[in-house]
């Protein structure tokens, strides 16, 4: 499978059945990091690489286990449990792409509790905790709490909120033992549409209600996460159609700011959803899923005010709710297939210290597969999306307009070309948008994938990609700060000076050319190697341009900070991983992200923000897990990660060791014990950007949780 | 912490749980095409097959592996000098327009999902055992599909397909599988 295969799969063509045939699926600086970090990290690299050719050299498995597998009967088959490292990489080796998945196996051996936690392996994001309850996430740079260059789907619907182009990770939440995989796939144009995945996709895909055909009810609990609880059932409806329904609450403590007060941040959430696949005949497919929640999240808050002093600082709660539904119809042909999807999603924020918010989203795609003659594979789809949003701001923060409603419409084509009988692939394709800030908008991208021999593979691509404004950034006015008169800038003022960030009808969109490049090689079902790189050149970037001070009214003056286009730049780095499994008992998972960033203001640009290679974003890091089975069903798991410290905000450079052990007594009862940052580093990951939210400290934490499984069929 | 406390760590952790030199209760974990390759000897050696599938006493059981080849070299090694009912395997590696007739499995692998009606249609009434990995190969007329269920490697089988190739199927295989019936076929 293919480019195409795994662009259909970000566009969620998931078939109720679904499971072979997705596989596929298809930041600026400041100090440098000590030399002797940096070498010492290039050194790991290369003893990496070392590894990884002399492990590729070393020939198909052993013979022992071929032997062996002879002698076991078909009832010994059906035993057996399938954990090789080739589910990660073998469905994703025809993908020009640079692709990681987020396996099951992953999910429950690592020990993490949300999605963010589950994103901290992938090699190419950046993943940092604010608070209890907020994150910043990124993909090849540009992390930020509103970081916009980085989609996220959850089963073909996008959780991009059009509000800031980003993610609310306080407010989406799957179980986490439903989801079948999460692809994250880094770089632009791999995805077909969903507006502005510039530097990214994260496709979560849950399992089809015919695999989650039982009861599931689990209970969590530890010194942060206080209490989490779901619970699931699955059955079928007649013959053609399954179902399962579920509920999960939570609840996690606040923690500590760097001066030890609490800093309010709990979280707490309570949704629940349900999921339907249906085969309407032999060809036919309807998938119909949806999801309830409400969240309450908490953090303790600044924000500026017009009388003294200037600025108050409060225990704050933002409270989420909404829901979502969605539908999709596949139909397969003798040689092609279509897909339909609609869905409806609502999400309503509020915060009456901030921000009030009311979203809603339709949104209707198709797309049509077909092969034309022997070598080629046609891909192409259209779709509209319509939002309408009613907001209410406050003095700190305001959009206008207050009520708008926004039309997207998009389309795009490829051609996926076989070449030299199979051997090589080349896939041409565009997007085409049109949206009420820019107008149309052109993304073509040129994909090309080599099979250098049965198990290795080379691809590399090129992509135009673009990210269109955001609300926000067309109409957003936001008090950063407010000076007091006598206080610089304000040492001449008479009344308080109001410095505030507006957004612009004059603001454009981020342009991005990208070139792409990876190797991926299997051997033996045992050990998988993949290696991607690229080279991000961006123009038209985000900049804040001081603009005229005025009066506002006689009780204050603002200084205005306009959002225009003036900042540019090249970033590249290298993202490999290695998967091993030395031993059937023993498995080990490495990954290493290496991100260097060189954006920088345009020569007309007046922007006092200083030009910090690499910004908030590590310039190294890695992450290494080694996951053992124990007899009598133990299973034992320990993992490593380093980040390199974040140059703009004076993060420093962090390693947290985590691990978990996990026990199976009886075939439907799972035990397990987990610790994150046993060395009990107390650190801050990340501090937020235009919302002045504290920052808590991350220390040691530990969790246990016991999973029931129940009226199997 | 230093790196160098840090490495120390891992490795005593790494060094306390190594030995314990397990293996598994219930079998070891393996990957998922070993298995299935498990099961393929295990079909050829509970099938029987009408004797106009096999010209001479000693001719070959020929298994034709369609399309991408899944397996990687395993099927090939898993056979190797092994037999069933006293017939040696000879593995071959077809692609799509390549007479597929003389093989006695088929194995079709998922990259030729397009072309699946038009294989499963060239080979019909021939003593042809068709093996897939695709949802729907058996309502689609395949003979056997596998499928996973919580990580482990379930059957399917299409009894009409089965009885439409002369292939007869032990009832010890076909208590284990799922039986799918045939579907219509919708168009030709």
């Amino acid at each position: 499978m293919t480019t195409t295969e795994l662009r259909r799969e970000i566009a969620a063509v998931m078939k109720p059945e679904g499971t072979r045939k997705q596989r596929r699926a298809c930041a600026a600086r400041g100090a440098r990091p000590s030399a002797g970090r940096f070498v010492r990290a290039r050194r790991a690299f290369a003893a990496a690489l070392i590894v990884m050719f002399v492990t590729a050299n070393a020939g198909a498995g052993t013979k022992q286990d071929v032997q062996d597998i002879t002698a076991m009967s078909v009832e010994d088959l059906m035993n057996m449990q399938v954990t090789s490292v080739s589910k990660r990489t073998q469905k994703v080796a025809d993908a020009a792409a640079a692709v990681f998945v987020i396996t099951q196996d992953d999910i429950q051996r690592s020990g993490a509790r949300s999605i963010p936690e589950l994103l901290r392996m992938v090699p190419g994001l950046e993943v940092a905790r604010i608070d209890e309850n907020k994150w910043a996430i990124g993909s090849r740079g540009f992390n930020g709490r509103f970081d916009d260059k980085l989609l996220v789907l959850i089963d073909g619907r996008s959780v991009y909120t059009p509000l800031f182009s980003g993610v609310y990770w306080d407010v989406e939440d799957v179980m986490l033992e439903d989801v079948a995989r999460i692809e994250v796939i880094r770089g632009p144009g791999a995805t077909l549409w969903g507006a502005n995945a510039v530097d990214g996709v994260i496709n979560i895909i849950t399992k089809s209600a015919k695999d989650t055909q039982s009861g599931l009810l689990k209970t969590e609990g530890g010194d942060e996460q206080l209490t989490a609880d779901s619970i699931r059932y699955g059955g079928k409806v007649g013959d053609a159609g399954y179902y399962r329904a579920y509920m999960k609450g939570f609840d996690w403590d606040s923690s500590t700011g760097l001066t030890g007060v609490d800093a309010a941040d709990g979280w707490h959430q309570i949704r629940g959803g349900f999921r339907s696949d249906w085969t309407l005949s032999r060809a036919d497919s309807l998938t119909v899923q949806g999801d309830m929640y409400h969240s309450r999240d908490g953090e303790t808050l600044t924000i500026p005010s017009l009388s003294v002093p200037y600025s108050a600082t409060f225990s704050n709660m933002g409270d989420y709710s909404g829901g979502n539904l969605l539908s999709r119809w596949n139909h397969n042909f003798a040689k092609s297939s279509i897909t339909l999807q609609t869905y409806f999603d609502r999400t309503n924020y509020a915060d009456n210290n901030l921000f009030v918010d009311h979203e809603s989203v339709y949104d209707i795609d198709f797309q049509h597969d077909f092969h034309l003659g022997p070598s080629n594979e046609i891909l192409w789809g259209a779709s509209y999306r319509s939002i309408q949003d009613r907001n209410d701001g406050t003095f700190t923060v305001s959009v206008v307009p207050n009520h708008a409603n926004y039309n997207q419409f998009s389309a795009f084509a490829q051609d996926e070309i076989s070449l030299f009988d199979n051997r090589a692939r080349v896939t041409i394709g565009s997007k085409f948008e049109h949206n009420d800030f820019t107008g149309f908008e052109v993304e073509p991208n040129v994909r090309f994938l080599t099979n250098v021999s049965k198990n290795q593979s080379v691809w590399a691509a090129v992509s135009r990609a673009v990210r269109t404004p955001a609300i926000t950034e067309e109409g957003l006015q936001l008090v950063d700060a407010v000076v007091p008169p006598g206080y610089p800038p304000n040492s001449a003022g008479s009344v308080p000076l109001i410095e505030a960030v507006y957004g612009s009808h004059q603001f454009k969109s981020e342009d991005l050319l990208a070139y792409e490049i990876g190797y991926r090689v299997q051997v033996a079902n045992t050990f998988s190697a993949d290696v991607a790189g690229f080279y991000n050149n961006y123009t038209n970037l985000r900049s804040a341009e001081p603009g005229a001070p005025f009066a506002d009214g006689t009780t204050a003056v603002v200084q205005p900070f306009y959002a225009e286009n003036k900042m540019s730049g090249g970033t590249y780095g290298v993202e490999p991983f290695v998967d091993w499994k030395p031993l059937p008992y023993w498995r080990l998972f490495a990954s290493y992200t290496y991100l260097e960033m060189n954006i920088h203001k345009n020569a007309d640009s007046i922007d006092p923000t200083p030009d910090i290679p690499n910004g908030s974003n590590p310039k190294n890091q890695w992450y290494f897990r080694s996951s053992f089975d124990l007899p009598h069903h133990i299973g034992q798991d320990l993992s490593v990660r380093y980040v390199d410290n974040l140059p703009s905000i004076g993060i420093p450079s962090y390693y947290s060791l985590d691990a978990g052990i996990h026990w199976n007594p009886v075939p439907n009862v799972i035990l397990a014990f987990n610790g994150q940052n046993w060395l009990d580093s107390r650190r801050l990951e990340f501090t937020p950007d235009f919302i002045n939210t504290v920052p808590t400290v991350v220390s040691r934490t530990m969790y246990g949780s016991i999973t029931v499984n129940f009226g199997k069929r | 912490m230093s790196i160098r406390r840090l490495v120390a760590a891992c490795l005593i952790c790494a060094a306390l749980v190594i030995p314990a030199r397990a293996q598994s209760a219930d079998g070891s974990d393996n990957s998922e095409y070993l298995i299935k390759a498990g099961f393929t000897y295990n079909f050829a050696k509970l099938m029987d097959w009408p004797a106009s599938a096999f010209p001479q006493p000693n001719s070959p059981i020929v298994i034709g592996v369609l399309g991408t080849d899944p397996f990687g070299g395993t099927l090939d090694q898993v056979l190797k000098g092994k037999q069933a009912n006293g017939r040696d395997f000879e593995v071959k590696h077809l692609k799509w327009g390549m007479d597929m007739r003389d093989c006695d499995i088929l194995f079709i692998s998922s990259s030729e999902s397009a072309h699946v009606d038009e294989i499963l249609h060239s080979v019909h009434g021939l003593p042809v055992l068709t093996i897939g990995e695709m949802p729907g190969f058996a309502a689609r007329g395949g003979i056997i599909n596998f499928i996973l269920e919580d990580n482990k490697v379930r059957f399917e089988v299409n009894v009409d397909a089965a009885k439409q190739a002369n292939i007869n199927i032990s009832s010890r295989l076909l208590s284990l599988a799922k039986i799918v019936q045939q579907q219509p076929d919708g168009r030709r």
